[in-house]
C-alpha cells in the first residue's frame, strides 16, 4: 500500500507534513462539515434553530429529540420495514449473483462472452425506461404494495454484483474443483460446499451494497408501497412537521441520524473489507 | 446409480460423447446463469421492448382495453415539448459542469489519502461516508446546510458578508444540487481511483523519481496516463448515472417533505426525468412519458457509444499491470 513510506525511512520535515496533512485535513474538514452540522441541529431546541444568530453547539443537548424522533415516526415498525425488505432483497441477490458469477467464472457454454458483455451493457439502461411497464405489470398482477417486487428483482441477480462474484471466482485455484468432480461433486454442490464458503470478502462487501439499496432507496417505495408497509426512508421524508406541515427541524434530524446510523456503523467495521474487495475483484482484469 | 455408470461400456462413438459432453457443459451454464437469464428477459428486455411499445400508444394507465396506436406521434410531440428541451438543457448543463468536478475531486481524494499518512483510513472512512448516506436522509443534510434561518453556510458566509442572507433552495437551487451530487458521489469514485492506484507497480513511480522527476511530474507523467482507463470509467458511470437524476431535485424543492404527485422543483432543477416523471405519474401520460424516457435511452447510448469513440485517443491500456 504504502510502499514508499516503507522503503524511504527517513524524517520528514515540517513543511513536508503540512503539505502531506494540510489538504486532506481540509478536505475533510469540508466533507464532514453538513454532517457534523446535522449532529448539533439533532440536539438543539427547535427556538434555538430558529433563533439568529445561528446557535453552534447549543448549551443544552436535547437528547429528547431523539426520543421525539422515535415516538412521533413510529420508528421502530418502519425500521423493522425496511430490515425485512433490505435483508431479504440482500440475501437473495447477493446468493443469485454468486451463483450467475460462478457459472460465468467456470462454466462453459455457446455465447458466453457476449452474455457477460450484455451483463455489463445492461448498466447503461436508464432504470426508470424499464420501471416504467414493470410497474404497470405488477399493478395488473396485484403486486403493488407487496414487497415482492423486490424479491423478483433480487431473483434475477444484480449486474454489478455477478461482475464482482465472476471475477472473485475467476481467481479460484481450478484444481479445487477438479478434485471435487473427482469425488463426484456437481456443479451445484462445488459452488455451495467450495466457491461459497470460500468468497468471505465478496459476500461480505456485496451484502453490505446490496442491503444499502432498499433501505436508502426513496424512489421505488414511494411508488409501489403505502404509508402502512412503506420503508423508513419514505418515512423520514416527511415524518416530523407541526400541524401546519412546517417541517420540524431538530426532531427530524434526529430522525435522520438515527436511520443513517446503521448504515455508518456497518461501513466503518467493513471499510477495509469493501476496499480490499474491489481492489481485487473490481475492475482488474 | 451413480455407481452402476461407471461399469457401464462406452457405447457412443467418441464425437458424440465428445458432443454430448458439451451439450451438457453448455446446459449446466446455462442451468446456471438461469435466473439471471429470466430475470433479464422477464424484468429487462421485455420491459424495454415494452416501453417502447407504449410510447406507441396513447395508454394512460387505465385505458388498457381500448387503447390506440399513434405511431410516432409521442415523439413529434416529444421534440417540440418546450419543457422536456428546457429539462434536458438544464440536465446536460449540470452534467457538463459536476461530472468534470466529481472527476477532479475522486481523483484529487484518492491521491490524498493513498499518502502515507497517519489515520488514513479514517480519512477514507469520512470521504466514503456521503455516498452511504441515502438520499432522503441527503437532501435533508443539504436542505439544513444551506437554510437560512438555521444553517451553516449562510451563518459561515456571515462572518464575511453580514448582510448576505442567501435563499439557496429559492435563489441557486442547482448550486445545491450540484454540491449534493458531487458530495455524494466523490467517496465511490474514490474508491474506484484507490484501487486503481494501488494497482499502478511502485516500481513505476520510483523509477520515475530516481530520475529525478518532482512529485508533480510523477503524478502528471506516470500516474494519470495509467489511471486513464479507471477516468474512463467513472466519467461514463458518472454520466449515465448522472442523466437520470431525479428523486434528488424533488426533495431538494423548498417547501416540500415528500415527493407526493404535484410536486415540481423550482425551474433551474427541472431536469429531464422529473418530467418524464410528471408526465407519466402526474399527469398518466404513460405512453408520452414512455416515448420520452426512450429519448433519454438514446442519448444515453450515443454519448456512451461516442465516449468510446473518443476513449481510443485517450485512455491508455498499454501497460498490463
Amino acid at each position: 500500500m504504502s510502499v514508499l513510506a516503507v522503503r524511504r525511512p527517513r524524517r520528514i520535515s515540517a513543511a513536508e507534513t503540512g503539505l502531506r496533512y494540510g489538504p486532506v485535513l481540509l478536505a475533510a474538514v469540508v466533507f464532514a462539515l453538513p454532517l457534523f452540522w446535522v449532529l448539533v441541529t439533532s440536539l438543539k431546541k427547535q427556538s434555538e434553530y430558529n433563533s439568529s444568530p445561528v446557535v453552534i453547539i447549543p448549551p443544552e443537548p436535547q437528547w429528547v429529540n431523539y426520543q421525539l424522533a422515535i415516538t412521533l415516526a413510529d420508528f421502530w415498525r418502519f425500521a423493522g420495514n425496511s430490515l425485512v425488505l433490505s435483508a431479504s432483497y440482500a440475501l437473495i441477490v447477493v446468493f443469485v449473483s454468486a451463483l450467475v458469477g460462478y457459472g460465468f467464472a467456470r462454466h462453459r457454454g455457446p455465447g458466453r462472452n457476449q452474455l457477460f458483455i450484455l451483463v455489463l451493457a445492461l448498466l447503461i439502461v436508464p432504470t426508470f425506461v424499464q420501471f416504467v411497464p414493470q410497474f404497470v405489470l405488477f399493478a395488473r398482477l396485484g403486486l403493488t404494495n407487496t414487497y415482492w417486487p423486490w424479491i423478483l428483482w433480487a431473483l434475477g441477480g444484480s449486474p454489478f454484483a455477478i461482475f464482482l462474484f465472476r471475477q472473485f471466482f475467476a481467481t479460484f485455484p481450478r484444481e479445487l474443483d477438479d478434485a471435487a468432480e473427482v469425488d463426484g461433486a456437481g456443479p451445484l454442490r462445488i459452488f455451495l460446499q467450495i466457491y461459497l464458503p470460500n468468497a468471505g470478502p465478496a459476500l461480505a462487501a456485496t451484502g453490505i451494497f446490496m442491503f444499502l439499496w432498499p433501505w436508502g432507496d426513496y424512489l421505488y417505495p414511494s411508488l409501489l408501497l403505502h404509508q402502512e408497509n412503506t420503508t423508513l426512508a419514505v418515512r423520514m421524508a416527511s415524518a416530523y412537521s407541526d400541524p401546519h406541515g412546517n417541517p420540524w427541524q431538530t426532531v427530524t434530524m434526529a430522525g435522520v441520524v438515527l436511520y443513517v446510523l446503521p448504515l455508518i456503523v456497518l461501513f466503518a467495521f467493513a471499510q477495509r473489507f469493501i476496499i480490499r474487495g474491489i481492489v481485487t475483484t473490481g475492475i482488474k482484469g | 446409480m451413480a455407481e452402476a455408470t461407471h461399469f457401464l461400456p462406452r457405447a457412443w462413438p467418441r464425437s458424440a460423447a465428445w458432443r454430448r459432453r458439451g451439450f451438457r457443459r453448455g446446459l449446466t451454464f446455462y442451468l446456471l446463469i438461469s435466473p439471471w437469464l429470466l430475470g433479464f428477459v422477464l424484468l429487462g428486455a421485455l420491459p424495454l421492448a415494452g416501453a417502447f411499445l407504449m410510447s406507441l400508444t396513447n395508454y394512460d394507465g387505465l385505458n388498457l382495453d381500448y387503447i390506440r396506436f399513434v405511431g410516432a406521434d409521442n415523439y413529434v410531440r416529444a421534440f417540440g415539448d418546450t419543457e422536456a428541451q428546457h429539462a434536458l438543457g438544464r440536465t446536460l448543463l449540470l452534467m457538463s459542469v459536476v461530472v468534470p468536478i466529481a472527476l477532479i475531486v475522486q481523483l484529487g481524494l484518492a491521491l490524498l489519502v493513498n499518502q502515507p499518512i497517519r489515520g488514513s483510513n479514517l480519512f477514507r472512512t469520512i470521504f466514503y461516508l456521503p455516498s452511504v448516506i441515502p438520499v432522503v436522509a441527503g437532501a435533508w443534510v443539504w436542505k439544513i446546510f444551506v437554510d437560512p434561518t438555521g444553517g451553516l453556510l449562510n451563518a459561515l458566509i456571515g462572518t464575511v458578508a453580514p448582510d448576505a442572507n442567501v435563499r439557496w433552495l429559492v435563489e441557486y437551487p442547482t448550486v445545491v444540487l450540484a454540491l449534493f451530487t458531487i458530495w455524494g458521489a466523490a467517496g465511490g469514485g474514490m474508491v474506484i481511483f484507490l484501487a486503481g492506484l494501488q494497482g499502478i507497480p511502485a516500481e513505476y513511480r520510483e523509477a520515475a523519481m530516481i530520475d529525478g522527476a518532482s512529485r508533480f511530474q510523477v503524478n502528471r507523467y506516470i500516474t494519470l496516463p495509467l489511471l486513464t482507463p479507471v477516468i474512463f470509467f467513472n466519467l461514463v458511470m458518472g454520466l449515465i448515472g448522472g442523466l437520470q437524476i431525479l428523486v434528488q431535485p424533488m426533495l431538494l424543492t423548498p417547501g416540500v417533505l415528500a415527493m407526493n404527485p404535484g410536486v415540481i422543483p423550482p425551474l433551474d432543477n427541472y431536469l429531464y426525468v422529473v418530467h418524464a416523471y410528471t408526465e407519466i405519474f402526474v399527469k398518466q401520460l404513460f405512453g408520452y412519458g414512455a416515448a420520452l424516457l426512450w429519448i433519454l435511452f438514446a442519448v444515453v447510448l450515443g454519448l456512451t457509444l461516442l465516449l468510446f469513440k473518443t476513449s481510443r485517443r485517450w485512455v491508455f491500456y498499454g501497460v498490463e499491470p
